[in-house]
């Protein structure tokens, strides 16, 4: 199709920038890597309108996990093991350094305590590389039933959800939602219930070594810490806060300053933007000044905290060292486990945060969750058997929303095989009938029957896989040409396809590309002209070889070229065959067996283009009006045309 | 007719004649760049910009120094305290306490200024990175951002700026923090040289591991990054493809697409836990060993009576303190390879050239005119050697003139607006405005001559009011109201919820292709420029409405030369003289009625219009730069909803090929 499609192939490879590719110095690791990758076995899930995995239960962290109780016991087993073997360290020191003071000096006393030290230290690295390994297992698990059943969710909403809701806002929830959950899952409930423990565990060896001095220990410094410790976190949450909306500002800033650079230039705005782009860059850096303030008063603060709680340690430990109510080696074991005490209570703010977050992420998935269907298939639906293909509007009204009705009363009967072309003003409600006839909407009054069948009776599978439709836009997904025109039946041997694309007229396209049938489609098909989408998605719908067809606007955004292919193919495509057309252009409209005029949610005309002519009603006054242009300025293209 | 040859004076924080400046800098300007010699490594190329930091930066990292001076301190007094005053008596006691307590006060003090000082530096050094690059981004010609993708710019713009800050600050720390274990190791020294040797055994062990383990680690997390991607991609064909998968009844067939994709990320986050279990427990026990090392050998030696018992405590406190500075060791060595690969991304960015840019002795245009002239104009996008877009294209608008420009699509007809305002130079022959080779003038006061309405109505996420004032900000709202009725926009932008105040785009309210364009060109006539360019500025109106704004456009089209791009009869109609775009040239030159008759291309190419509306995506421009934000809603509700309209303009806007 050449000429008329500037945007084909000829520009298609944009060489950008290098180094987008995977960096050289990984390579080798991650082919490495990779080899040890096993064969994953085909997946055999099984998909169906109404789930029952997660219905009825909200979802919480802890449902999740208990889906693994076995190695989550074993997790929880662990964690006490490594809470209290890796704190056995000072409580030998102690005994070693009594045994090599005092009066009974005993080296062989030392020597055990060594090695009972280095025994625990082994334990303890045997211990956390077995709770890695566990909760490791555990996360990755958990996170595929997540995205597995989030997305099963996704596929069971109705199409009014994906129109109301913003396509990055649900892609969230399948991305950086899920994903936020990782190192929460992976490391930061483990963390939590360690660190948590050992500082239980510190606390009672303080207890039982001397009750007086962990009394004032655990009574002087905790209070202080715990104090700032909460400072902290409300600090740091309103400074990151402000730290993500200071940078979403400067990527949108310069976002929009990339996609609008013609706009830019053409009115002299660039100096103008460096100058705001300083400034949102500026409101960026005073709030990573912020979170500077905060970081640099905790950081070097708890760690003041710690010496000082030394040097108290020091005064009143020592003193009572010196009035021999404390021993050395207890004196040791308490500076020691005061070292320790401050770790956990720093990691424990960290993971408190990830912890805060996993739980935000979790309220979002369990709304998405509690999102119900409006179109659902009921508990007893049945097969549709195949249809001659017999389509009844029985009296049906529909608006998106209840109150504002879209279409009323709306009877339209059309016979198996017919060709029905829906024409009518933008927003008459044209596309919603369509869209009722594949179930995409149920009426809010009325029936949509097939071949006598109400299409809420019978099951999702067995309607659609009937029908064939023909979006206006063509989606194209990754992949290559031919695994895009075997999207619906993908088991179709390489005949059918061939047979589809010679049938819709592709042989042509797909002749001119690299590698023919199995070129690449980058980008959803950007480097395609729409006129060639649009013919893969005709043989889209032609392989399935569908009892009806719906074609929205189908061949709307095309060029005159183009157009006189997709025609071609749609002749192809018609025979025999239910079809509605929604027409923009009274040129596809024409060509229907009769066509319904709708206006405001109304059919107003019923008939073929001649009885509607020579009526003189409304499809008249589009035709003259039409034609009107076309004589006007078009005359010489008639013979062109013909 | 004379022309001042003023030579330009204003700086990046004033305002020209032709550029009014209404928001003021709140902010400084980055006070150095990135060295231009290609030669320098990485590191070197970045001094500059560091350097402007230079003061703040070693305050830091001085204070860094002497707050580890004090903390190493610490376990010393402990070791004295205890020998001294609880083992013999010598000193009191409160001697040793208040000692630490001074440390520790000082020593607080000290990191809290080093650290403020230190990630100020860091914020500081991204601050100017950012600046930097948006402005040389604001000098680049198009020719390059025909080439780059825009996610590719902003992904460096995010991620890569922070690699390198990250590296430019933390590296000189780490380092600080090493030099620590120097001191601290002379200290161990000095109370006991072969304990010092045990209890240090492990630490080069603790290095060698963590080196090790950053180098498995990293080729498994770009697995996991990469598969997660495919993840997103599954998820956002079904997000955006809904409509496809819904009625194919696809959805077991996603959901196993899905689970492959999952599978495979399961995969790289078990491979990513089995090498964390490897490393992680070594890293952290490793200076326990030492530790245990000390307590047997130090029992040992004190029982012999070579040893003090505080030694003990000192070495522990010791051995914890150099923890941290050798496991961060291994931390920098990766580090630095990720922000030299960043590095290297950002200055690619930074050390292309814009090759359309003012000559030295440029002189501004001021009041033209508007004789308009195209020479033998010769163009290719590609450079000279390419096949050219415009080939002995000569083309003369007289002052005053309205010319409508009509060809095929593709032809190259918005090629010639984008010559005209110099978004790109032409290869030979010249365009003058007044007799001046555009190339001689100033590109402010050039474009500031020229107002252009752009086929693609892109609109900022700013209030309408912004929108419309966007090439004059300092308008006073009866102008912009103006510029709004004379666009026919006035009567639905008060239909919006807040009027003239509604924001618009993305993250507001959205408007239709036929909405944007008519902001777009009410964008255009406030400026109110004695050259005016319309490049089918209104495929997306609806018939009747364009009608009413040619009202508007009449009146301001007096005494201005205005080039009109068009496909549409009812555009054309509103020039004096039409002429045709064919092969590369002009082929036919005259008024409407002439070309009719005696060119039969011309009608062909009036008939391919009627039947295709669609926006003029000529050369494949709009789609390099992924405009679809430009487009955002532009799914077949292209024009204003409820108007019959048989012929079929009302369709998407967004024609991205």
């Amino acid at each position: 199709m050449g000429g008329g499609a500037p945007g084909g192939f000829g520009r298609s490879a944009a060489p950008g920038l290098p180094f987008a590719g995977i960096p050289s110095e990984l390579q080798d690791g991650v082919d490495r890597l990779l080899q040890s990758e096993p064969e994953y076995p085909e997946p055999d899930l099984v998909f169906t309108q109404n789930g029952t995995e997660m219905e009825g239960r909200s979802l919480t962290l802890w449902r999740l996990l208990m889906e693994y109780p076995g190695m989550l016991a074993l997790a929880g087993l662990l964690v006490v093991v490594i809470a209290v073997v890796s704190q056995a360290g000072p409580k030998l020191t102690e005994i070693a350094i009594n045994a090599s003071v005092g009066s009974h000096k005993s080296f062989v006393l030392v020597a055990i305590m060594a090695a009972a030290y280095l025994v625990s230290i082994v334990a303890t690295a045997l211990s956390q590389r077995a709770q890695v390994r566990v909760t490791g297992r555990i996360a990755a698990w958990v996170m595929n039933d997540l995205r597995i059943t989030i997305f099963t969710h996704l596929q069971r909403l109705s199409l009014g959800f994906f129109t109301e809701e913003k396509a990055g806002v649900i892609m969230s929830r399948m991305t950086s939602d899920i994903e936020n959950l990782q190192q929460l899952l992976q490391d930061g409930l483990s963390q939590l219930a360690i660190q948590g423990l050992t500082m239980v565990v510190i606390t009672v060896v303080l207890f039982t070594t001397n009750v007086e001095l962990a009394a004032i220990t655990v009574f002087l410094i905790i209070p202080v810490l715990v104090v700032a410790s909460i400072w902290f976190k409300r600090a740091s949450e309103r400074g990151y806060d402000r730290v993500r909306d200071g940078i979403a500002n400067v990527l949108a800033d310069l976002s929009e300053s990339l996609h609008g650079v013609r706009i830019v230039t053409a009115h002299n705005r660039q100096r103008q933007n460096v100058i705001h782009h300083r400034n949102v860059v500026g409101a960026y850096r005073d709030a990573n000044n912020y979170t500077a303030h905060v970081n640099a008063v905790y950081g070097p603060g708890t760690q003041m905290l710690g010496v000082l709680g030394q040097a108290a340690l020091l005064a009143i430990g020592g003193e009572m060292v010196l009035h021999h109510t404390l021993s050395v080696g207890a004196l040791f074991a308490f500076f020691l486990y005061l070292n320790r005490f401050f770790q956990p209570i720093q990691l424990l703010v960290q993971q408190y945060n990830t912890y805060q977050q996993g739980q935000s992420s979790v309220t979002k998935l369990r709304a998405l969750l509690e999102t119900k269907p409006t179109v659902t298939e009921s508990r007893d639906a049945v097969e549709l058997p195949p249809i001659d293909g017999e389509i009844v509007f029985d009296d049906v009204s529909f608006g998106y929303d209840p109150d504002v009705p879209v279409i009323e009363h709306v009877d339209i009967r059309i016979a198996p095989g017919e060709t029905v072309a829906f024409v009518g003003p933008t927003g008459a409600g044209k596309s919603t009938l369509a869209k009722l006839v594949t179930r995409f909407y149920d009426p809010t009054s009325g029936r949509v029957l097939i071949d006598g069948h109400d299409l809420r009776d019978v099951t999702m599978l067995s309607l659609r896989r009937q029908l064939g439709v023909v979006p206006q836009e063509p989606f194209l997904f990754a992949g290559t040409i031919g695994e895009n025109i075997a999207f619906a039946r993908p088991d179709a041997s390489d005949a059918e396809i061939h047979e589809a694309v010679e049938r819709v007229g592709l042989g042509e396209v797909i002749e001119r590309t690299p590698n023919g049938i199995d070129t690449v489609v980058h980008e959803r098909g950007q480097t395609l002209s729409s006129g060639e989408r649009q013919l893969i998605a005709l043989g889209r719908a032609f392989l399935t070889r569908p009892r009806v067809l719906v074609l929205d606007e189908a061949t709307s955004n095309l060029d005159l070229q183009s157009e006189t292919m997709i025609e071609a193919a749609l002749d192809v495509l018609l025979e025999n065959r239910t079809a509605i057309l929604i027409a923009h252009r009274l040129s596809t409209a024409m060509r229907a067996d009769r066509i319904v005029v709708v206006d405001e949610g109304r059919v107003v005309e019923v008939g073929s283009h001649a009885e509607l002519v020579a009526r003189g009603g409304r499809y008249a006054e589009m035709y003259a009006t039409w034609i009107s242009q076309v004589d006007a300025h078009a005359e010489p293209s008639n013979t062109h045309r013909a | 007719m004379k022309l001042p040859t003023r030579k330009r004076a204003a700086t990046d924080e004033q305002g020209t004649d032709f550029v009014p400046m209404t928001e003021k800098a709140r902010y400084e300007a980055p006070r150095a760049t990135i060295d231009p010699d290609r030669s320098k490594s990485w590191l070197r190329r970045a001094l500059p910009v560091m350097r402007a930091h230079k003061v703040v930066f070693i305050i830091s990292m001085v204070l860094t120094f002497v707050g580890l001076v004090l903390q190493v301190q610490i376990p010393n007094l402990l070791n004295h305290a205890i020998t001294n005053s609880i083992q013999s008596h010598t000193v009191p006691l409160s001697y040793y306490v208040w000692w630490i307590v001074g440390l520790a006060v000082a020593g607080g003090i000290a990191g809290y200024i080093s650290r403020l000082f230190l990630f100020e530096t860091a914020y500081n050094f991204e601050y100017d990175l950012r600046n930097i690059i948006y402005e040389h981004l604001t000098k680049m010609s198009f020719a390059f951002y025909d080439r780059v993708q825009s996610g590719q710019l902003i992904s460096r713009a995010n991620s890569d700026i922070r690699s390198v800050q990250m590296y430019m600050t933390f590296a000189p720390l780490i380092l600080v923090q090493c030099s620590i274990a120097v001191v601290a190791f002379g200290f161990m020294l000095s109370i006991n040289v072969p304990l010092a040797f045990v209890a240090m055994a492990t630490m080069p062990l603790v290095f060698f591991v963590g080196v090790r383990m950053r180098r498995s680690m990293f080729p498994v997390s770009w697995i996991i990054q990469a598969r997660l991607a495919e993840v997103a991609t599954v998820v956002d064909e079904n997000v955006n493809g809904v409509r496809v998968v819904k009625s194919f009844a696809a959805e077991e067939q996603q959901l196993r697409n899905l689970s492959r994709a999952t599978d495979r990320v399961q995969w790289g986050y078990i491979k990513d836990a089995d090498i964390r279990a490897r490393f992680t427990p070594a890293v952290q026990n490793l200076p326990q060993v030492g530790l245990a090392l000390v307590l047997l050998f130090g029992g040992y030696m004190v029982i012999h009576g070579h040893l003090g018992i505080g030694a003990i405590l000192a070495f522990n406190s010791y051995l914890l303190m150099l923890q941290a500075p050798f496991m961060m060791l291994g931390m920098l060595i990766m580090m630095g390879q990720r922000a030299a690969a960043s590095a290297d991304r950002i200055y690619e960015i930074l050390d292309e050239q814009p090759t359309v840019i003012d000559k030295p002795d440029a002189i501004d245009l001021t009041e033209s005119r508007g004789d308009v002239r195209f020479t033998d104009v010769r163009f290719a996008y590609g450079g000279e050697d390419e096949n050219p877009v415009l080939a002995d294209f000569n083309l003369h608008l007289a002052p005053g003139e309205t010319v409508a420009l009509v060809g095929r699509t593709g032809a190259g007809k918005s090629t010639v607006s984008r010559l005209l305002t110099r978004f790109y130079d032409v290869n030979s022959g010249s365009v003058r405005i007044d007799d001046h080779d555009i190339r001689d003038l100033t590109m402010d006061s050039l474009r500031a001559n020229i107002g252009i309405v752009l086929d693609e109505p892109f609109l900022f996420s700013v209030s309408v009011r912004d929108n419309i004032a966007y090439g004059k900000p300092d308008a006073s709202f009866d102008e912009i109201e103006a510029a709004a009725r004379a666009a026919g926009a006035h009567e639905f932008i008060t239909g919006l919820e807040d009027g003239y105040d509604t924001v618009v785009g993305e993250r507001g309210y959205t408007l239709s292709g036929g909405q944007r364009q008519r902001i777009a060109i009410a964008r255009t006539l406030l400026v109110n420029p004695p050259i005016l360019v319309l490049d089918d500025a209104t495929s997306a109106i609806d018939v009747q409405v364009e009608l009413e704004i040619h009202a508007g456009l009449r009146v301001l089209m007096e005494g201005r030369t205005t080039l009109i791009i068009a496909h549409r009869l009812s555009t054309i109609s509103l020039a004096d003289r039409v002429v045709l775009l064919d092969q590369r040239r002009i082929v036919a030159d005259g008024t409407h009625a002439e070309l009719l008759e005696t060119t039969p291309l011309y009608g062909e190419v009036l008939a391919q219009a009627v039947d295709d509306l669609e926006p003029d995506v000529e050369e494949g421009l709009a789609s390099t730069n992924g405009t679809s934000m430009g487009n955002g809603n532009g799914n077949g509700h292209g024009t204003d909803a409820g108007l019959p309209d048989p012929v079929g303009s009302a369709r998407s806007t967004g024609g991205n090929l």
